[in-house]
C-alpha cells in the first residue's frame, strides 16, 4: 500500500509542478507577449474576429467583415491609417458644390478589377444602385441615404405623376417638415457657377437631362405597398385628394441621384447639405464590386472560384472557419505600393485561444476587444500593447416608458450615483464618459459634459421624486419606498458584461441603498428583449462609429423605435436636422454639441465609458496604426525584419 | 438478420422527420433573428431581408418548402448567416475535420483504454489496478474545457512543443493536442468498462474450462476472455463514436478547428435555421446508424444475441 501512495504523491507533485511551470513562464520580464521572430515569408496574419459573413462588401455590416473589404475592394476613398480621414482612392480627387449638397469624383484612369477589367465611372453606379436594390437586402443601405431618392428606392416607394401634365408632385407642398432645398434641389442656372467656391477651377461639363431632372424640388413619394400607401392618405385627406386621379411610378434605380457624367466622372446628388459624406464614402456599402460576376454567378460569385475584387489584394484561397488567404492583387492600380505577399486572415473568436495562438508567434496581430480583462495586468505593460481609445461607447440603456423610470428625476440619480472615475480605472483601459459621444476621438468637436458622479445630487433627487434615501446607523443607506421589483438590468450573457452589472449594481446598492437585481440573457434574447421593451428598468449598450463624425452617435435617438429606451422628442430631432444643414463645420460641431446636451439633460441613457482598443501587434509589423476605428488601409502595412526600426509601444497617430 | 436491419432502417426515417421537425419549431420559438445585431436595422430594410429569405411567408409554407427540399432532394437549403453556401457544402467540409479528430481520438482511448483496463483486471489490487483506476478517475472528473487549456498551458505556451490551436490538415502536429484532450474522458470510460467486464468474465465457467483444458494464459486471455470482456465497450462505442464523428463543441471550440461542432454552436447563435436543421439531423442520422452497426456488431460477438 505505502508503496501505492508513493506514486500517487509523485503524480500530484507532477502536476503541481507543471502548474507552477506555467505560471512562471507567463510572468517573464519580457519586453513583448510571447515570441517576436517576423514569419519566414512576406506574409501577414491577422486574426479578424468571428467568420465572415460573405466576401461580398454590401451584405454584411460586421467589424471583421470590414476589415476583410478594405483588402478585396476599393472605393472612391481610403481610410487614413491614422486619423480615418478620407483620401483619394480610385476618386484621384473631388469637388463638393457650394453647399456640400452635389459632389464631382474625378476616377483615376488605371483602375482594374483583379480580372484586369478597367473600373470606371459606371461601375460605380452600378455599384451604389446594386446596393440599394432590394433583392440585395443590404443592412448597411440606410448609410446612403443621403443620396436623393436612394431611401425611396430601397423602400420600393412611388413618385406621383399627373398623366395629364407629366408633372411630379413634390414633397413640400404636402409635408411641412420637408427641408428647404438644398443647391443640388435649385434648377440649375447657367450663370451662377455652383461649384465657385471650391477653390479649384471649376469643370463645366453640359447639363444632362438627367442632372437637370435632379436639380428640381424634392419628389413626392408614397409607400409602394398599397396597404401602407392607403393608410397614409387615409391620414392625409389634402394628400388623398391631390393623389386621385394622378397615376404612381416606382422609383427605379435610374432615380438615384448617382450619374457617371463620362467614363471617369461620377456625380452625387445629395437630399440635404452634407459636408461629413465624403467620409461615408470609405464604408464597405461604398466599394466598388463587379458587374459581370455578380449578374453570372448570382449569389455565388463570391465564392474563390468566381469572385472578381478590386482591391489591393484578391483571393487565393478560402477554407470557411479556418483560413481566408488573400495575395497582392498586380491588376490593382497601386501595386507598387502593396508591400505584403499574402494576407491570411483567421476567423477566431475565443480571446484566449487567440491571444495563445499569438503569444507563440503564429499570428501577427489581433483584432480589437481581444486582451482578456484577467490577462491585462500582463499585457498591458508590454510593448506591443495597443493603448488608445476607440470610437465607441458602453452606456446603459433606460426604459422610459415605465415607472419609476420615466421620472427624469430618477434616471438622473441613477446617473450621479455612479462613480465613472473609479470603473474606468477597475477596467484599466476605458476612460470615464459623461457624455454620449466617445471621448478625444472627432478632432474640434465641442463635446458637452454631462453630470459628474454625485452621490448627494443622487439620493436627493431620488427624495424629491418620492423616493427618499436614509441613512442607517452603520453609514449605509436605505431607500424603503423604491419599487425595487420595477427595475432589473439586463446584459447578455458574457463575462465582462457581468463584471460591468455587479459593478453598477454595487455602486447603487453603496450610494442608494437600492439593490437592483441582475438578469443576463443570451445574446439574440437580449436583442429582442431589449429592442421591444420588454424589459423594466437598465439594459446593457454598446455603440460604435460607422463613420467618423459625432452624428453617428447622436442618430441613434433621431428614430424613436430603434433605440430600445422608447424615448423620442421631437425637439432633439429638429436640433439635429438643424445642425445638418448648417454648412459651416464649426457651427455644425456647435449645433450637434447642443442637441448632444439636450440628450443628456433627458437621459434616456447613462454613459458609461470611451470604449479602448485593446488589442495586440508583433513589434515588426509596421504601417499599421492604432486607430480609433481599428480599420487598417493593408497595402501600407509590412513586415519589418530590422528589430532597429521595430515598434516599441504604440505606434503614435499624430507624429509622421 | 436483413429484416431486422431494413425494419430497423425504416424507423429511421420518421424518427429523423420529427427530430426536425422539433428542432424547426424550437428556432421559430427562439426570440432574435440571424440579421439582429447591437444596430437595429430600419424596418424597411428588414423587410427586405426578410423577404430575401422567404422569412415573410406564412410558418406552414415555410415548414412545408423545408421539409420537401429535404426529403424530396436531400437538400438542406442555404445558410442564412453565410451567404450563398449550402448546408450540404458546409458538412461535408467540416465532417472530415470532425471526424479525423474524432476517430484519432476513439482510436486512441481504445487502445489506451482496453489495455490498461485488461491490466487492472488482470493483476486486481495490484499497483497498476490502482495506479490506471486512478488516471481513470481524473480523466473521468477532469472536463475537457479544464483539460485542453491546460496541455495548451504546458506543451505551447511553456515548452513551445505544439501549435496551441487551428486546423493544420490531415496528418499534422496540430491534431495531437485536440486528440489528447478529447480522448482522456473515452479513454477513462473504456479503461473502467474494460476492466468490469474483464472482471466479470473472468469469473465465469468458461474461462475456469479454458485454463482447466491447459490453455496458456495468453490464449485464454486474448481469444477468449476478451471477447467477453469486451461486450459493454462495444455498446458503449457507437453512440460515443457518433458523438466524436459529429464534433464536439468544447474541443474544436478551444483549439479553433472548422469541424461541425464549431459550426452547430455558431448557427445556434447566429439563428441560421437551415444549418441548425441540416446539422440535427445530420447527428441525428449518425446517431441512429451508429447504433444499429452497434446492435450488428453485438450478434457477431455474443453467438446469444440473434435478432428476429
Amino acid at each position: 500500500m505505502s508503496k501505492q501512495k508513493q506514486i500517487i504523491m509523485l503524480f500530484l507533485l507532477a502536476s503541481v509542478s507543471i502548474a507552477a511551470l506555467s505560471c512562471s513562464a507567463t510572468s517573464d520580464k519580457d519586453p513583448f507577449f510571447g515570441k517576436t521572430a517576423p514569419p519566414a515569408k512576406n506574409v501577414f496574419r491577422y486574426v479578424s474576429g468571428d467568420e465572415p459573413e460573405s466576401l461580398d462588401p454590401a451584405i454584411s455590416n460586421g467589424q471583421p467583415e470590414a476589415r476583410i473589404y478594405m483588402a478585396l475592394y476599393d472605393g472612391l476613398v481610403e481610410y487614413d491609417a491614422k486619423t480615418l480621414e478620407p483620401r483619394p482612392a480610385l476618386a484621384e480627387r473631388w469637388q463638393a458644390n457650394n453647399d456640400s449638397s452635389e459632389f464631382k469624383f474625378y476616377l483615376r484612369h488605371n483602375g482594374r478589377f483583379s480580372n484586369g477589367d478597367p473600373i470606371d465611372a459606371n461601375d460605380f453606379v452600378y455599384s451604389f444602385r446594386r446596393a440599394l436594390k432590394k433583392e440585395t437586402a443590404s443592412r448597411n443601405a440606410y448609410l446612403s441615404y443621403y443620396i436623393k431618392y436612394a431611401q425611396a428606392f430601397n423602400e420600393q416607394r412611388v413618385f406621383v405623376r399627373d398623366p395629364q401634365t407629366g408633372q411630379f408632385l413634390n414633397a413640400k407642398d404636402f409635408d411641412d417638415t420637408t427641408p428647404p432645398e438644398p443647391l443640388a434641389g435649385t434648377p440649375l442656372d447657367t450663370a451662377k457657377d455652383e461649384y465657385s467656391s471650391s477653390g479649384q477651377h471649376a469643370e463645366n461639363e453640359p447639363d444632362s437631362d438627367f442632372h437637370k431632372q435632379l436639380h428640381a424640388p424634392l419628389r413626392l413619394t408614397l409607400p409602394g405597398d398599397a396597404k401602407a400607401r392607403n393608410k397614409a392618405l387615409d391620414a392625409d385627406p389634402k394628400l388623398k385628394a391631390a393623389v386621385a386621379g394622378k397615376e404612381l411610378v416606382p422609383v427605379k434605380a435610374e432615380d438615384i441621384g448617382v450619374e457617371a457624367i463620362d467614363n471617369y466622372t461620377l456625380r452625387i446628388s445629395l437630399l440635404q447639405p452634407a459636408p461629413f459624406f465624403t467620409g461615408l464614402l470609405a464604408h464597405q456599402l461604398y466599394r466598388v464590386v463587379p458587374h459581370k460576376a455578380i449578374e453570372k454567378y448570382g449569389s455565388q460569385w463570391t465564392q474563390p472560384q468566381n469572385i472578381v475584387s478590386s482591391g489591393p489584394f484578391k483571393v487565393k484561397t478560402w477554407q470557411p472557419y479556418d483560413k481566408l488567404v488573400l495575395e497582392r492583387d498586380p491588376m490593382y492600380w497601386d501595386a507598387a505600393t502593396v508591400k505584403l505577399d499574402e494576407i491570411h486572415f483567421y476567423p477566431m473568436s475565443d480571446n484566449p485561444t487567440i491571444m495563445n495562438l499569438y503569444k507563440v508567434g503564429e499570428i501577427d496581430a489581433v483584432l480589437n476587444h481581444t486582451v482578456p480583462n484577467a490577462w491585462l495586468e500582463v499585457v498591458k505593460v508590454k510593448q506591443d500593447y495597443m493603448d488608445g481609445p476607440e470610437a465607441a461607447i458602453d452606456y446603459l440603456l433606460i426604459n422610459v416608458t415605465q415607472p419609476p423610470m420615466n421620472d427624469v428625476r430618477v434616471r438622473k440619480a441613477f446617473n450621479y450615483a455612479i462613480d465613472k472615475n473609479a470603473w474606468a480605472t477597475w477596467r484599466k483601459i476605458v476612460k470615464p464618459l459623461t457624455a454620449f459621444t466617445p471621448e478625444g476621438i472627432f478632432p474640434g468637436y465641442p463635446q458637452p459634459k454631462g453630470d459628474q458622479f454625485n452621490p448627494e445630487e443622487a439620493r436627493r433627487l431620488l427624495g424629491e421624486a418620492g423616493y427618499p434615501v436614509t441613512k442607517k446607523a452603520d453609514g449605509s443607506y436605505s431607500c424603503p419606498k423604491f419599487p425595487v421589483d420595477q427595475v432589473e438590468y439586463i446584459y447578455n450573457t458574457q463575462e465582462s458584461n457581468k463584471a460591468m452589472a455587479e459593478w453598477m449594481q454595487a455602486q447603487w446598492k453603496q450610494n442608494l441603498g437600492i439593490t437592483i437585481s441582475l438578469r443576463n440573457m443570451e445574446w439574440k434574447t437580449f436583442l429582442n428583449v431589449r429592442a421591444k421593451l420588454e424589459y423594466k428598468g437598465f439594459s446593457r449598450g454598446a455603440w460604435s462609429a460607422d463613420y467618423m463624425d459625432p452624428f453617428t452617435f447622436l442618430s441613434l435617438f433621431y428614430t424613436g423605435g430603434e433605440n430600445g429606451t422608447g424615448w423620442l422628442d421631437p425637439k432633439y430631432v429638429a436640433m439635429l436636422d438643424d445642425a445638418n444643414r448648417t454648412l459651416d463645420p464649426k457651427k455644425r460641431y456647435e449645433l450637434l454639441a447642443k442637441a448632444e446636451k439636450f440628450l443628456l439633460d433627458a437621459q434616456p441613457m447613462i454613459p458609461i465609458d470611451t470604449a479602448a482598443i485593446n488589442w495586440v501587434k508583433k513589434p515588426y509589423v509596421k504601417g499599421m496604426y492604432p486607430n480609433p476605428g481599428s480599420l487598417f488601409p493593408w497595402k501600407y502595412v509590412y513586415i519589418e525584419r530590422d528589430p532597429s526600426k521595430w515598434d516599441y509601444g504604440t505606434p503614435s497617430l499624430t507624429a509622421d | 438478420m436483413l429484416r431486422f436491419i431494413v425494419r430497423r432502417l425504416l424507423v429511421t426515417i420518421p424518427t429523423i422527420l420529427v427530430v426536425i421537425t422539433i428542432t424547426w419549431g424550437l428556432i421559430k420559438l427562439a426570440p432574435g433573428s440571424f440579421y439582429s445585431g447591437e444596430k437595429r436595422l430600419p424596418p424597411a430594410i428588414e423587410k427586405a431581408i426578410r423577404e430575401k429569405y422567404g422569412l415573410d411567408k406564412p410558418w406552414y409554407q415555410q415548414y412545408g418548402k423545408t421539409i420537401w427540399s429535404i426529403v424530396r432532394h436531400g437538400d438542406f437549403g442555404t445558410s442564412l448567416r453565410y451567404e450563398g453556401q449550402s448546408v450540404n457544402t458546409i458538412i461535408r467540409r467540416s465532417l472530415p475535420v470532425s471526424a479525423a479528430i474524432g476517430i484519432l481520438a476513439y482510436l486512441l482511448a481504445l487502445i489506451v483504454g482496453v489495455t490498461a483496463g485488461s491490466i487492472a483486471a488482470l493483476k486486481q489490487n495490484s499497483r497498476w489496478d490502482y495506479a490506471s483506476m486512478t488516471l481513470a478517475m481524473l480523466g473521468i472528473s477532469v472536463p475537457n474545457f479544464v483539460l485542453g487549456p491546460i496541455l495548451v498551458l504546458v506543451f505551447s505556451l511553456s515548452l513551445y512543443w505544439l501549435p496551441p490551436s487551428r486546423w493544420g490538415g490531415f496528418p499534422s502536429r496540430n491534431l495531437i493536442l485536440p486528440v489528447l484532450t478529447l480522448s482522456a474522458i473515452y479513454m477513462a470510460y473504456i479503461a473502467r468498462l474494460a476492466r468490469a467486464g474483464m472482471l466479470e468474465v473472468l469469473r465465469s465457467d468458461y474461462i475456469r474450462t479454458a485454463r482447466a483444458k491447459g490453455l496458456s494464459e495468453r490464449d485464454v486471455v486474448i481469444k477468449h476472455a476478451l471477447r467477453g470482456g469486451l461486450m459493454p465497450v462495444v455498446s458503449y462505442t457507437g453512440p460515443a463514436l457518433a458523438f466524436l464523428l459529429t464534433g464536439t463543441v468544447v474541443v474544436e471550440r478551444i483549439f479553433a478547428l472548422p469541424g461541425l461542432g464549431n459550426y452547430f454552436i455558431q448557427a445556434s447563435l447566429n439563428r441560421d435555421e437551415p444549418l441548425i436543421i441540416g446539422i440535427v439531423a445530420f447527428i441525428a442520422i449518425t446517431l441512429l446508424l451508429m447504433n444499429l452497426l452497434v446492435d450488428i456488431a453485438y450478434a457477431y460477438l455474443d453467438p446469444r444475441v440473434r435478432y428476429h
